[in-house]
């Protein structure tokens, strides 16, 4: 039949007409589907406990977010998936076994003052989930803290050997391999790396995370750890074992590559993985905290608009 | 490389696609319309004309842009102050034809050819730039767009003639053809440039500096292939330009026609064999740059490069609430260097003179960052939209000084 016989109405749209295919929801999708393995590992670990916190805390992420949009009167945008993604990740920071009640508070505190109360997603000058998880473990510090939290387990907590015993008796405890499979006490999620580092060659295949800042992040702990560890190994650790304890793997892959809180340009990228890599190694060795990965990709998220003012000059501007 | 790995993975934007069908004689027209804002009818030309190949219907006041000439024979039905309409008739009993003219042979040159060029209907703005050097973007200009290798490589007798005209008439002192890396091609009459096709560099201010590796520098120009083939079109037949090489594409299958100036799309779709379905866009120009229509009785102009139809759900809807989520996409691939997400979000909320103070006004409107938002964000819209209040206020007050 000729077209001219059909009454055909016509989508009207505005160039460019073509699209990448890449949506705020497709890149919800992708980043679910990297947090499914590492959630699938944790379950390994540490049992069906996981799957309540996890589930727990999307929830009400997800309900957090509509109450505030109805509040605010604004369209609803749980269909994106951005707080199903953000609920799945501090589910992730949290031990397994942390109690509901911590759960509702870590989720609800994050979608409020780290998302909604700026105007929604990526309007945040600081990672969502960094705000969340924040909130809580300053607050309720016993109940964050997983070597208090996880009792019935034979692995240790490599960070806390770290601190308070040394780098000798840490190294004595773990192994790479061991380490690498997610054999030690940590947040349920961060601490699976294996799956984190499949998921995130995953998301930056997938062009939903940017490489420049999850390779200069590792190079920041690789570089300053590596020079303390040059200077005195007997007090200062192989910075390896920073890369594979506490969460500094899913800040890396996870926290700090929400582009909202990142700068966009090449350097700027470069420079806010290098300082937050170092950061890392700052806070662990001469912090209180033992882990502190997430406070430093806070600390980066607040210095990105500077690292963002190195900018190149526009197309055929005279200086 | 990053870009491609992660962003524009896309394969159309190497614009080079190994064309080498030749092109279709389109169809002949059954009804045309041609725009005439702008132009002078002659006397005479009202409803009911009867019209042959070639007439002059009407002129236009400036030198740059091409005199109109009707495509067929044909009754004017209608003529309102945007559009002459034209139905087909029988040819029998119209009286009148357009003697062909050796242009080639008759060997004029400088004003006078472009003032002959301008009456056969050629635009020649870009052809007779005041400029010391003047490339010829031999690139596909959007993705999508395939006509330009066999322009290059089929039917040299059409580009040779084109060429030689150019030179004839051209104020340039130096024209040397940008053509894709990797292509081989001679021709004894114009010097080559080699340039990686790949798109946004076909936009004219990047080729430019692909070529001199400068940005903006004073006294080089760029001028379509399209146009060097509008001239040798007119070289090689003798007659008034009544027709434009177009891709017609959608996502399966594309083609390159010659078709009638002021053809309906309509007719055009259905030739070429595209099906369309309720929720399609039809697009005029290229696909990155090009504008959308709502009927079929738009019609193609003598600059249209082509005519694609963008089959419902293979691209994202646009949802229209979509706040920008600073994903940097958009900076990240802006040949301008400039911060497209910013630069939307000061137009939305009308602020132009942000915009301006942000350089706004160096965009190149290549529309990769529509392309790359995830937000679904009509972002080259916005900044259109700004540029073109810019140009208000500036002009606003350059008439208030006065």
């Amino acid at each position: 039949m000729s077209n001219l016989d059909k009454k055909i109405l016509f989508s009207m749209s505005v160039a460019p007409f073509w699209h990448c295919g890449r949506t705020i929801r497709g890149n919800s999708i992708h980043t679910g589907i990297a947090l499914m393995l590492v959630i699938a590992m944790a379950i390994w670990h540490w049992g069906l406990p996981v799957l309540g916190v996890v589930a727990l805390s999307a929830l009400v992420s997800l309900l957090t977010e509509e109450f505030w949009n109805k509040v605010m009167e604004r369209c609803s945008t749980w269909s994106d998936g951005t707080a199903l993604v953000s609920g799945v990740m501090l589910a992730c920071l949290l031990p397994a076994t942390a109690p509901f009640w911590l759960v509702i508070i870590g989720a609800f505190c994050m979608i409020t003052f780290g998302k909604m109360a700026f105007g929604g997603y990526g309007a945040n000058p600081v990672s969502t989930v960094c705000v969340g998880w924040a909130m809580i473990f300053i607050s309720f510090p016993i109940y964050m803290d997983p070597n208090a939290m996880l009792l019935q387990t034979d692995f240790i907590d490599p960070l806390v050997r770290l601190k308070y015993f040394g780098p000798d008796f840490m190294m004595n405890c773990v192994s790479f391999t061991g380490l690498l499979f997610g054999h030690q006490i940590g947040a349920l999620g961060a601490s699976q790396n294996l799956a984190i580092i499949i998921g995130g060659i995953y998301l930056l295949a997938r062009g939903v995370i940017r490489m420049e800042i999850v390779i200069s992040f590792i190079a920041g702990i690789l570089l300053l750890g590596g020079i303390l560890n040059i200077y005195n190994p007997e007090q200062y650790v192989n910075p390896f074992y920073h890369l594979l304890t506490g969460t500094t793997l899913f800040c890396a892959f996870f926290l700090a590559t929400e582009f909202a809180c990142a700068p966009d340009r090449a350097i700027g990228m470069w420079l806010y993985g290098l300082v937050g890599g170092m950061l890392v190694v700052v806070i662990r060795t001469y912090g209180i905290y033992t882990d502190g990965a997430p406070f430093a990709v806070m600390l980066i998220n607040l210095l990105s608009p500077y690292f963002a003012m190195i900018q190149p000059k526009p197309f055929g501007v005279k200086q | 490389m990053r870009q491609r790995f992660q962003i524009l993975s896309d394969p159309r934007f190497r614009l080079v696609y190994n064309e080498t069908r030749s092109f279709i004689d389109g169809p002949a027209p059954n009804k045309v319309r041609l725009n005439r804002e702008g132009f002078t009818l002659l006397d005479g030309i009202k409803k009911k004309t009867k019209v042959y190949p070639g007439m002059l219907l009407a002129t236009h006041p400036s030198i740059e842009k091409g005199d109109l000439h009707s495509p067929m024979y044909g009754e004017i039905t209608e003529i309102n102050y945007r559009s002459i309409f034209i139905d087909a008739v029988d040819p029998e009993g119209i009286e009148g034809q357009v003697e062909p003219v050796d242009v080639l042979a008759e060997g004029r040159e400088g004003e006078e050819l472009i003032l002959q060029m301008k009456q056969l209907g050629v635009n020649t703005k870009s052809l007779a730039q005041d400029v010391d050097t003047l490339i010829i973007n031999g690139l596909n200009p959007d993705p999508g767009v395939t006509w330009a290798e066999p322009m290059l490589t089929q039917n040299g007798h059409n580009l040779h003639a084109g060429i030689e005209l150019h030179k004839r008439l051209a104020k340039a002192k130096n024209i040397v053809l940008a053509v894709p890396k990797g292509m081989h091609v001679s021709y004894d009459n114009i010097d080559v440039v080699y340039v990686e096709p790949e798109y946004p560099k076909s936009v004219n201010a990047l080729l430019i500096q692909e070529v001199t590796g400068k940005e903006n520098p004073e006294g080089v120009g760029a001028v379509g292939l399209h146009n060097i083939w509008s001239l040798g079109r007119v070289g090689v037949t003798g007659l008034p330009l009544m027709e434009t090489v177009i891709t017609i594409g959608s996502q399966t299958q594309w083609a390159n026609y010659i078709v009638k100036n002021g053809m309906w799309i309509g007719q055009l779709l259905d030739f070429s064999g595209i099906d369309l379905r309720a929720g399609d866009t039809i697009v005029r120009g290229g696909p990155l740059r090009g504008e959308c229509l709502d009927r079929f009785d738009r019609s193609i102009t003598k600059g249209t490069t082509g005519l694609f139809v963008i089959e419902a759900g293979t691209v994202p809807p646009m949802e229209g609430h979509s706040p920008c989520v600073n994903c940097g996409a958009c900076v990240q691939v802006c040949p301008a260097h400039l911060n497209p997400s910013t630069l939307s979000r000061y137009a939305e909320f009308a602020n132009y003179n942000a915009c301006l103070a942000e350089h706004s006004t160096s965009c190149l409107e290549c529309g990769l960052c529509g392309y790359v938002c995830i937000a679904r964000r009509p972002v080259l819209q916005y900044i259109r939209l700004a540029n073109a209040k810019i140009k208000e206020m500036q002009e606003f007050v350059y008439e208030e000084k006065k």
